[in-house]
């Protein structure tokens, strides 16, 4: 039993195939109606797709044993990607115990994500930055406005590039808001507020 | 002569100015996007789908439509200066367009790819109007087995474009069935794999997951490589090409187009697969066969010319038969699904003022381009040198308002992000996001009609090869299959892909 893993990048991707395909097969097994050929239940479809990725899974998987592959160019594995996504879990169930409401919860969460991964695995700046300023901007849409969930996703972006300006930035993102609330809000009336909640009156009109 | 009465009725619609205008922004728009590198006419369209909801249907298929083969204009310009692909069909072109622009050639190199992209395009749009008409007649008669199996035979074409393994590619495309599957159950009302998410009950939607695969996982994987970055600004000389070009360059236009036009129809063909069979078609016919790679004229000639004739025709399965080739005409169908029109075979019937003026106005986008490409050439090679700092977080704004004013819901941020870092993880393991995107916009679409076969056929699922156009699709797919895993094909195609990572 001393088999070698040599191709590592079929290995993992023969490991996620085969735990997808297995978990949408049971799970589709366990909740949903099989029914028969003639009437297909909800469960059909998925159970018998699921059971296709397991078995091309682990046709992957047996591959990466048997010839070899380039190495993966990550910066974090399997243990630090598990581990996020429990502080990620563990997180969001502490913040809804203190009461904290669901988007908050997940702002919060990101941001903890975020300071973690940046401490412990610098690599994974761009990764982990650009992710978190997309969620963020997100959430931050409603109650702050378009302002400045454009400057947080333009600065916060531009951290995770290689050469980072104060004065470029703050150029850029002076270009992107104006053209967003010209095209965007004036021109496609598309219902942004621009100003944060908390201002009763809106200075850009 | 029904095909010129239509095709006048079509130009009528195409020619009004409002309609002009709308196909103008879209080849602007797409030439932009091919231009610029790191990111592609998916991301712009999906981007841009909000703004279609104020317009009409035809001005925004026309606009959407111009995007798309807009983009692979501008993917050239880029290919022959830079060496970078600004869009992925234009990857085979960076082999002889850059060492011809090393050679001080690129005016003749630019000059040729777009005079060959738009006589291809005047061919595609001509085959268009040709072939779409009785194959929408066929199309009328096809049952839920037919559609089954043709979506089969998609889904295989689109594995073989997949780089690498097959079995990954034919696992990513299962991957992309069953996220296609998240959602409400449309024959039992059942939520699945839902999780009491009340926004997963519509399923997850398309332009976010195209956006989380192919927008910000790329922009991240940018970053991580760094940019590095060589242009031929300085000169572009001399745009027209001497008479011994034009006479190597013309026929390899010829052959281009013609088997642009051919496998543009192919579901899970389209433009990058017509661009990597010209090059090969090219090199194998060519009298001078080491030439290539070295600046030969054909290799810049031929692939263009299939590359644009490919995205023109990959309309033709979309138009008649409402199945989408790839992720672009996935896109358009949403767009047309916005507008309230389900597309189908009877489209065409129903609405021929919509069929053919996005016909037209395929040509009239295609006589722009000339003109945007070819004396315009100095500004876009300026767009070239805006450092990819400033672009990224710009087309990161751009995707988030574009992906929140789908539904309001920041939600739909999230899952893009999430599905970004996913798609960041299958490009480290090698595995390809596009197949799963065309698995995840086919996934429901084939639950049903497989459903409908089965209960057609009382569980009997010999069906799908009782049938004769079905069995013609599924043994169509098997051979595809057989072809790609013989040694010396998986040879070619390693080869011709080993080809695109030298860029």
């Amino acid at each position: 039993m001393a088999a070698r893993i040599k191709a590592p990048k079929d290995f993992w991707a023969g490991l996620m195939f085969i735990s997808v395909g297995a978990f949408f097969m049971i799970w589709a097994l366990t909740h949903y109606q099989m029914g028969t050929a003639v009437r297909m239940g909800p469960a059909y479809f998925p159970a018998m797709l699921g059971g296709l990725m397991v078995f091309l899974g682990v046709l992957v998987l047996i591959e990466s044993l048997a010839m070899e592959g380039a190495p993966i160019a990550m910066p974090f594995n399997i243990v630090h990607l598990i581990s996020a996504v429990l502080i990620y879990a563990a997180l969001g169930w502490i913040f809804s115990r203190l009461g904290i409401g669901g988007d908050y919860a997940i702002l919060l969460g990101t941001v903890a994500l975020v300071v973690l991964s940046v401490m412990f695995l610098p690599l994974t700046k761009p990764l982990v930055l650009i992710s978190a300023a997309c969620v963020i901007y997100g959430y931050l849409m409603k109650p702050l406005g378009l302002v400045l969930a454009t400057l947080l996703l333009v600065f916060i972006s531009a951290f995770a590039g290689h050469e980072f300006k104060w004065k470029e930035v703050a150029i850029l993102f002076l270009v992107l808001i104006v053209f967003s609330i010209l095209v965007f809000v004036k021109g496609l009336t598309l219902p942004f507020p621009i100003c944060p909640a908390f201002m009763e009156t809106c200075p850009i009109r | 002569m029904e095909i010129l009465n239509n095709l006048i009725l079509g130009f009528g619609v195409a020619v009004s100015p409002l309609h002009l205008l709308y196909a103008l922004i879209g080849v602007m728009l797409g030439t932009l996007i091919g231009v610029l590198p790191g990111i592609g006419p998916v991301a712009t369209i999906a981007m841009l789908l909000p703004i279609t909801f104020n317009l009409s249907p035809i001005a925004a298929l026309i606009m959407l439509a111009g995007i798309y083969y807009g983009a692979q204009y501008g993917g050239s310009t880029t290919a022959i200066l830079v060496n970078l692909p600004g869009e992925s069909a234009s990857v085979v072109t960076c082999l002889d367009g850059y060492q011809m622009a090393r050679q001080g050639r690129a005016g003749p190199a630019l000059a040729t790819a777009a005079i060959g992209s738009f006589f291809a395009g005047c061919v595609a749009t001509l085959v268009i109007a040709v072939a779409a008409p009785p194959l929408a007649e066929v199309a009328l008669k096809f049952g839920p087995a037919e559609y089954f199996s043709l979506m089969v035979l998609g889904l295989v074409a689109a594995t073989v474009l997949a780089h690498g393994s097959l079995i990954k590619a034919i696992a990513m495309v299962v991957f992309g069935l069953l996220l296609g599957i998240i959602g409400t159950d449309v024959n039992s009302g059942v939520l699945r794999f839902t999780f009491d998410v009340p926004e997963l009950s519509d399923g997850i939607g398309f332009v976010v997951v195209a956006m989380g695969m192919f927008g910000t996982a790329e922009i991240i994987a940018n970053l991580e490589q760094g940019e590095h970055r060589e242009v031929f600004t300085s000169k572009v000389g001399r745009l027209m090409p001497t008479r011994e070009d034009f006479k190597r360059a013309w026929p390899a236009v010829m052959r281009g187009t013609a088997l642009g036009s051919f496998l543009g129809i192919l579901p899970g063909g389209g433009a990058l697969l017509s661009s990597f069979g010209a090059y090969t078609v090219e090199k194998k016919l060519s009298k001078h066969p080491e030439q290539f790679g070295k600046g030969a004229i054909e290799g810049v000639a031929g692939p263009e010319a299939a590359n644009n004739a490919g995205a023109q025709t990959s309309f033709i399965p979309m138009l008649t038969l409402g199945i989408p080739g790839n992720a672009v005409m996935a896109l358009m169908i949403g767009a047309l699904m916005i507008q309230g029109i389900a597309p189908g075979p009877q489209v065409m019937n129903e609405k021929p003022e919509l069929f053919w003026g996005l016909i037209a106005s395929m040509w009239v986008g295609n006589a722009f381009l000339v003109i945007l490409n070819l004396p315009l050439i100095g500004m876009w090679i300026k767009l070239l040198t805006v450092p990819y700092r400033y672009l990224y977080p710009a087309i990161l704004v751009f995707m988030s308002i574009g992906v929140f004013s789908l539904s309001n819901n920041p939600f739909d941020v999230l899952i893009m992000a999430i599905f970004g870092v996913l798609g960041y993880i299958c490009v480290k393991l090698e595995c390809e996001p596009a197949p799963m995107i065309l698995g995840f916009i086919l996934g429901p679409l084939m639950e049903e009609n497989l459903r409908r076969a089965m209960l057609l056929s009382r569980g009997d699922p010999t069906t799908f090869i009782t049938k004769p156009i079905s069995a013609g699709f599924i043994i169509a797919s098997v051979i595809l299959l057989v072809i790609v895993a013989l040694p010396a094909i998986r040879k070619k195609r390693d080869e011709a892909f080993v080809a695109e990572e030298v860029k």
